[in-house]
């Protein structure tokens, strides 16, 4: 039979079949990957970046994690051979391979993504960018929050002390003085410790106040040491660049933090002052007479005792984050109370910071939103009382019968004069607040693949306030009833940075290119002064200073001015297959404070790398774990701590007025030369360096050699008047060098189950030489700094000298020559001869210099269980201190105006040169302190709850041959290492510790 | 497409961010320029003048030229103005090249900033008001070289704006060019009857002529050749064509409120707060002396004078006596002035405990050592050490012992010489003389100018530099009349050449 009429299947429905059927072949060949990706602890990692790739292919899809850790990538070719990859700021990129997608099925994969902390997966943060250890060519030292230093610290870079080799910092006990901050020696000899200070970068934010920061809202200071690292930031990096990376998002939904500690502070040492029963009878002895006015026959006042107490501070750090699929953000507070040690000085800190991040677009576009706000209230005492709690004389009470302080007004007047110290405290309200808001936009748009283009835009207002009264009993003010004096300053900065980076790997190439441009301005000093004096009452203080009968104001010397830098950056850096890394990079900075011929400079770099442990022949060296050297050579400048108006002809009316006319009237005369060549000081530095991890990761370490080497160095030279308007002109005609070796070395050398110890050491060593002072227009055969006064001993043009071939601070003084036979201080006379007269300054040589040899830091911790302890030693070895506060009390001369320590009561009393400065008071200034102690425990908590505490104590003991207070004397700056009688006690400090995170 | 977008956008903002470049800043809070006003010429004239009312004159400069001679001294009081021997090099004539650049840097600065000014008002709009500042300001510069030929001897003569460094002039060019600067200045300078307030701390037509007579006296030391026809010409014009007389209080012409007079010719002006540098009283009187005078700081107890210059003050009813303090003191009340337990004694001698340093020792039986000038009175006005005494520089009182001494050196009329003598004795009460011996001029020198600057320069013109007094034993090598050039002032500048004898 056969079917008439049609076919039930015709030809091309058979033909369709097939095709469906096909496609439905090509439909069933695809499936899912399901994922969740979890921190170590547990928790879900949302925001992470997820990209899946096939082998041999150009198959790429790219997804984020969820708020819950979740990523999916739908309808994938089943194939074998995937790769999953995930990376996310602050955690090992994790990478898990050989994946198989079966058709219509679902592929569910789970990971936990580590924090970093080995060594060289860390992510460095450097100018404008990151990078990887392994990608690194210069000499970098991270601190991460872990490794900070603990303590009651209202300057975050104290945590760094010790920590960094060549980084040194000094700081006294005062809770309203900032460190002082000198890396690999001093590069500069201006005055004013700005030209010696490192750049900061904080998130970005080029020369941003680091005091905009709370210590506790710091996850990591990187520590930019060479020319390499700093030059991408051309004429302000010539000491070094710390960058702060600030607490960002933590994974999960949300987070709550809180840490607290409270403290309790001593002063650490005092020095041993006659009482009063010692000194009367040393007089007596001696049949030297004493004053009524200076003896009350019964007193015996401890003036140390007096003014010091123990101080309670304390500080509260809380913190709430979270973050989304597209957003994260973030806020914290930070209150700190640090009271000082001596009564009367204190002060607190309030810090707010918010951070946001949104990004769009498939994360194409990344934009971050940073605002903080610091207020810092001080207050502060008199200087003068640190130099009378030590000399005042204890025969004399603190208060008279009447209740009014006891002082001696018959003296002579004067800002360094004999004050009742408890009286100075008392009478005299010294009182700052600095409130810093710094506002910062970052755009990021990623343009093509490997091609991201930023743009950042900041602004930091800083306004200082102090409000001084001296009231109708101050000695300070013994001209005035009341003298009250109010300063209102502000200084904006703002900041546009704009830059392309291009990051591609090309099988083994690896490239990273850099291009910007920065334009910044800083309007400084916009405030004014004013003053008032005779009050009615001191009830108002400086609230209105109208009521004051005195007529002339003090404004002070407060003007406004603008400074503007504008620069354009590049760098390109490239490394062949791991091994072989090649960087090169050059900023052109522009800066209005430099004369007109000589505004623009150029600061290039160049630097190799190799990693030895990526080559073939080391593979059988198994001990080596990874093996790199280094060698660069860049050139940076110095233009910190510039007037903006520096290069410039000044007329002024200084403070004198001439009479004209029967009338006083202001004068206009010129007060600077104009120098249309001022430049920046240039220092080009070459740096050789070694990192090794070695014995399965063991030990690790690395040592940097450095040759530093400043010219132009600015002077103020004397001019002849005959040829300038003004008598000095300010110059670049120095030269300076800088020659250290820098070692540092962290090794685990137990590990044992719950037992583990841990030691990390860093040792600097540093030559400073000032190479020379003159050239062929302005020359000078040495400049005489640190001219302070001393009793008896005017016509000294410096105890410091700047001489070719001296290094800076290089003391300058009489030597000493013991006692004769009489029991008077000799001296070495510039022909030779021993003499007790050859006190001139004619007879002064160098007996001595405040740069150290030495300076190094030693860590260890240990663990057990929950149980943590550390403990920090750091020192400095080779330097000396001019105790000029011990010359000046060791007088037994003034004994019966001045009281002196128990050690010169066995001096000659009719020894009138004992107190001069000679090389007799050049001491040593090595130490080693024994700097912390913190043992912790960490509770064992369900989830991802946080909670540890634990007790530290700070200045725990030092070893010393000074016979100071404490031979941390201030590093920086143009005469470092001198102690004159403004010494604020360093502090012994036991603290008990909280963290806790919800 | 929307990778070129972006990259458009990008390379937009890159390239209008890059495109500024601009550098110039506006300085808004110093100026650059003087501003060509009459308020701006009249302000930049004042540089000048703030060299005299200042510290760099009445203590730095002073200093140099009166504790070199037996006006003042400041001895070592126990460890306390020891500071390096400084003032006993000056008081023994022991100086070098490194003790005395003070007066050169001050001196030479004020004739800088008289070039500076006087080419800054070339440049200005032709009026009266410039004639007469330009005159003004040549008369000021002919001082300062007056006091750096003095001074120092040769001396550079320098113009402004040159990059090369000046070569030193001799003395006798130094001194014809401050002839012919000053009678350059002549006509142009205002001629009021006496110095008003409206010229008070300027100079004056008197102020030329005083100075042309101080040339003249000195010509025959300055330049070897004498010239005292001449003094007693300028004299001569100053006496008949001004009006200045003597004042009656001599007091007055010193005292914290002095001001515009008849007899006071050229000042430097002081004010407490506006112009400081007077601290006559600060650095000499003794601490105890403090609430007799109602002084709001403590003295510090530093200069006095030398025996034998005090030993002048011995005229009868001679109402210059009272410009010192000696012996024992006493308050206003008759009330013993107490210094420790003893009454505050300042005794004429000095006693030394250690002559190496100079060294008189700490204070006993109340016994402080040295005669004291109050003749720049203290002032209980001031708030701190400054006060506010304005400094003669020249007045009628010196033009009378200048006059009169021209005569006597000029074999002129000695009556002439006696009256003029006489008017200087007259209004302070002290005896007349009828006869008159050059000594008699240089002791009434002394007496009537005491600590007004000139006893360095009257005593190297009548040839007793060289004297004994105080602690210098004196018969020193006459190139000691001279300043050595400063050896800071030798590195600055290689033409220049030392004096003999450093």
């Amino acid at each position: 039979m056969t079917f008439r009429g049609k076919r039930p299947f015709p030809r091309y429905a058979v033909l369709l079949l097939f095709a469906v059927l096909l496609h439905l072949k090509v439909f069933a060949q695809t499936g899912d990957i399901k994922g969740l990706i979890r921190t170590e602890k547990g928790e879900p990692l949302p925001g992470a970046t997820v990209i899946l790739t096939r082998n041999a292919s150009s198959f790429s899809k790219v997804t984020r994690t969820d708020s819950i850790g979740l990523f999916r990538f739908s309808k994938v070719p089943a194939d074998t051979g995937y790769v999953i990859k995930a990376s996310y700021i602050g955690y090992t990129t994790h990478v898990s391979e050989r994946y198989s997608v079966k058709a219509n099925d679902q592929l569910s994969v789970a990971f936990r993504m580590q924090e970093n902390n080995g060594q060289l997966s860390d992510v460095v943060v450097i100018g404008y960018g990151s990078r990887s250890r392994s990608e690194m060519v210069g000499a970098v030292t991270t601190v991460k929050k872990e490794d900070f230093n603990v303590g009651v610290y209202s300057d975050p870079v104290q945590m760094l002390q010790g920590k960094v080799a060549g980084l040194n910092i000094s700081r006294s006990g005062n809770p309203n003085e900032n460190a002082a901050v000198i890396l690999r020696g001093p590069s500069s000899f201006r005055s004013g410790t700005d030209a010696y200070e490192p750049f900061y970068v904080i998130d970005g934010v080029p020369g941003a106040s680091i005091y905009s920061v709370a210590p506790g809202d710091i996850e990591s200071m990187e520590v930019l040491k060479d020319a390499v690292s700093t030059s991408i930031y051309g004429s302000r990096a010539a000491n070094g660049v710390i960058i702060i990376t600030t607490r960002k998002f933590r994974s999960g939904q949300s987070h709550l933090s809180y840490s607290t500690y409270g403290a309790v502070e001593r002063i650490s040492n005092t020095i041993k002052m006659a009482n009063a029963s010692q000194l009367r009878a040393y007089l007596a002895t001696n049949n030297v007479a004493i004053d009524a006015i200076n003896d009350d026959g019964v007193s015996n006042t401890d003036w140390q005792k007096e003014v010091t107490r123990t101080g309670f501070s304390h500080n509260h750090n809380l913190a709430y984050s979270g973050s989304n699929q597209n957003s994260s953000y973030g806020v914290s507070v930070n209150y700190l109370n640090n009271e000082g040690i001596i009564k009367g000085s204190s002060m607190n800190r309030f810090v707010v910071r918010t951070n946001l991040q949104h990004r769009a677009f498939n994360d194409r576009l990344k934009l971050d939103m940073n605002v903080t706000n610091s207020i810092t209230n001080g207050k502060q005492i008199p200087g003068q009382v640190l130099s009378n709690m030590l000399t005042y004389m204890p025969t004399v009470p603190v208060k008279n019968a009447d209740g009014s302080y006891y002082e001696d007004r018959s003296r002579t007047t004067g800002t360094s004069g004999y004050y009742n110290p408890v009286a100075l405290i008392n009478d005299n309200t010294i009182q700052s607040k600095a409130n810093i808001l710094l506002v910062n936009g970052i755009a990021t748009v990623n343009i093509l693949k490997g091609l991201d283009f930023t743009t950042s835009v900041s602004y930091q207002r800083q306004r200082n306030d102090t409000d001084l009264y001296y009231n109708s009993s101050s000695m300070l003010a013994q001209d005035y009833t009341g003298y009250a004096q109010r300063t209102n300053v502000s200084n904006t900065k703002k900041v546009l940075e704009s830059f392309a980076t291009y990051e591609r790997r090309f099988d083994k190439h690896n490239i990273k290119l850099l291009g910007g441009y920065s334009w910044q301005e800083d309007r400084n000093g916009d405030g004014y002064q004013v003053s008032g004096y005779n009050f009615v009452s001191d009830d108002l203080k400086w609230n209105n200073l109208g009521q004051g009968n005195g007529t002339t104001v003090n404004y002070g010397d407060i003007y406004v001015s603008t400074l503007r830098l504008i620069s354009f950056y590049g760098r390109a850096f490239y490394d062949y297959n791991g091994r072989f890394l090649f960087q090169g990079s050059l900023r052109r900075d522009g800066s209005s404070a430099f004369g007109t011929n000589n505004r623009w400079g150029y600061f290039p770099s160049v630097s190799v790398g190799w990693n030895l442990h990526n080559e073939r022949f080391m593979k059988n060296v198994n001990f080596v774990n990874v093996l790199k050297v280094r060698a660069g050579y860049g050139v940076v400048g110095n233009s910190t701590g510039f007037n903006a108006y520096t290069s410039r002809l000044i007329y002024g009316s200084g403070s004198s007025y001439f009479y004209y006319n029967g009338e006083w009237i202001n004068s206009l005369t010129p007060v600077q030369n104009d120098n249309p060549d001022l430049k920046w000081e240039r220092t080009a530095t070459m740096n050789v360096g070694v990192d090794f991890v070695l014995f399965n990761n063991k030990l690790s370490g690395s040592v940097d050699v450095y040759d530093k080497r400043t010219t132009d160095l600015i002077g103020d030279y004397t001019v002849s008047t005959t040829q300038y308007p003004y008598s000095t002109m300010t110059a670049n005609v120095g030269a300076m060098s800088n020659k250290g070796i820098e070692l540092a070395l962290s090794t685990t050398p137990v590990k044992t189950g719950k037992f583990s110890w841990t030691s990390a050491v860093t040792l600097a060593h540093n030559v400073n030489k000032i190479t020379s002072i003159s050239n062929d227009l302005f020359s000078a055969s040495q400049f005489y700094t640190a001219g302070f006064s001393a009793r008896g001993q005017s016509g000294i043009n410096g105890y410091q000298i700047i001489k070719e071939g001296m290094p800076l601070g290089s003391f300058y003084t009489l030597k000493y020559a013991g006692k004769n036979a009489d029991g008077k201080s000799t001296f070495v006379a510039a022909d030779g001869t021993v003499s007790s007269d050859s006190t001139a300054f004619t007879n002064f040589q160098v007996t001595g210099s405040a740069q150290p040899k030495l300076i190094y830091g030693w860590n260890n911790t240990f663990r057990y269980g929950q149980f943590d302890l550390n403990i920090f030693v750091r020192g400095v070895y080779g330097n000396q201190i001019l105790n000029a506060t011990r010359a000046d009390m060791n007088a037994p001369i003034y004994a019966n105006t001045t009281n002196v320590p128990v050690s010169t009561l066995s001096e000659s009393i009719k020894d009138d040169k004992d107190h001069f400065i000679s090389s007799r008071y050049v001491e040593s200034g090595a130490y080693l302190r024994m700097d912390n102690a913190t043992l912790g425990y960490s509770f064992a908590t369900k989830k991802n709850y946080q909670l540890r505490v634990y007790a530290s104590g700070n200045n725990l003991f030092i070893i010393t041959k000074y016979k100071g207070i404490d031979p941390e004397i201030n590093v920086a700056g143009q005469t470092p290492g001198i102690d004159n009688r403004s010494y604020y006690p360093k502090t012994r400090t036991f603290l008990l510790g909280l963290n806790v995170t919800f | 497409m929307k990778a070129l977008l972006y990259i458009a956008i990008s390379a937009t903002i890159m390239l209008a961010a890059a495109g500024c470049t601009k550098l110039d800043v506006p300085v808004e809070s110093q100026l650059t320029t003087i501003p060509n006003t009459q308020e701006g010429y009249v302000a930049a004239t004042g540089s000048v003048y703030q060299k005299m009312s200042s510290q760099s004159f009445a203590v730095d400069f002073w200093r140099v030229i009166e504790l070199s001679t037996d006006e003042a001294m400041i001895p070592n009081r126990n460890g306390s103005y020891y500071d390096n021997g400084q003032y006993i090099k000056w008081h023994k004539h022991t100086w070098t090249s490194s003790d005395l650049a003070t007066p050169w840097s001050w001196g030479y600065s004020g004739i800088s900033e008289c070039n500076r000014v006087l080419n800054l008002l070339s440049k200005a709009d032709s009026s009266t008001l410039r004639t007469q500042f330009t005159a003004e300001i040549r008369t000021m510069r002919a001082l300062f070289y007056f006091y750096m030929m003095d001074l120092y001897g040769n001396v550079p003569i320098t113009t402004y704006g040159s990059t090369v460094s000046p070569t030193q002039s001799t003395r006798a060019e130094v001194f014809n060019y401050i002839e012919s600067e000053l009678l350059a200045a002549v006509p142009g300078l205002a001629a009021p009857s006496t110095v008003t307030l409206a010229y008070y701390g300027r100079p004056t037509l008197w102020m030329a002529y005083a100075l042309l007579q101080k040339l003249y006296l000195n010509a025959a030391y300055y330049t070897g050749t004498a010239r005292y026809s001449d003094a007693i010409t300028y004299g001569n014009k100053l006496m008949s064509e001004s009006g200045l007389s003597l004042e009656k209080n001599y007091m007055s012409l010193f005292s914290p409120d002095n001001t515009a007079n008849k007899e006071t010719i050229f000042v430097a002006v002081f004010d407490a707060n506006k112009a400081t540098g007077n601290y006559f009283t600060r650095y000499t009187l003794h601490g105890t002396l403090k609430a007799k005078y109602g002084l709001n700081f403590s003295p510090s107890n530093a200069m006095c004078a030398s025996p034998e210059f005090f030993d002048l003050f011995s005229l009868t009813g001679d109402a210059r006596d009272t410009t010192w303090l000696s012996g024992l003191q006493y308050d206003f009340a008759g009330n013993k002035i107490m210094n420790g337990s003893y009454q505050l004694n300042l005794t004429r001698e000095i006693t030394l405990t250690d002559a190496a340093t100079m060294n008189v020792g700490a204070e006993v039986n109340g016994i402080s050592c040295g005669a004291r000038s109050i003749k720049f009175y203290p002032d209980p006005n001031a708030v701190n050490r400054y006060q506010n005494n304005d400094i003669p520089v020249l007045r009628l009182a010196d033009v009378y012992l200048m006059q009169a001494e021209a005569l006597l050196r000029n074999g002129g009329s000695t009556a002439t010489a006696m009256e003029l003598f006489n008017k200087v004795r007259a209004r302070v009460g002290a005896p007349t003389v009828t006869s008159l011996s050059l000594q008699d001029i240089l002791d009434e020198r002394g007496r009537e100018l005491a600590w007004e600057g000139w006893r360095r320069n009257d005593l190297i013109r009548f040839g007793q530099w060289e004297g004994t007094w105080g602690f210098k034993t004196g018969g020193e090598s006459t190139s000691r009349r001279l300043f050595p050039i400063p050896a800071t002032e030798m590195v600055l500048n290689a033409n220049l050449v030392q004096n003999d004898g450093y």
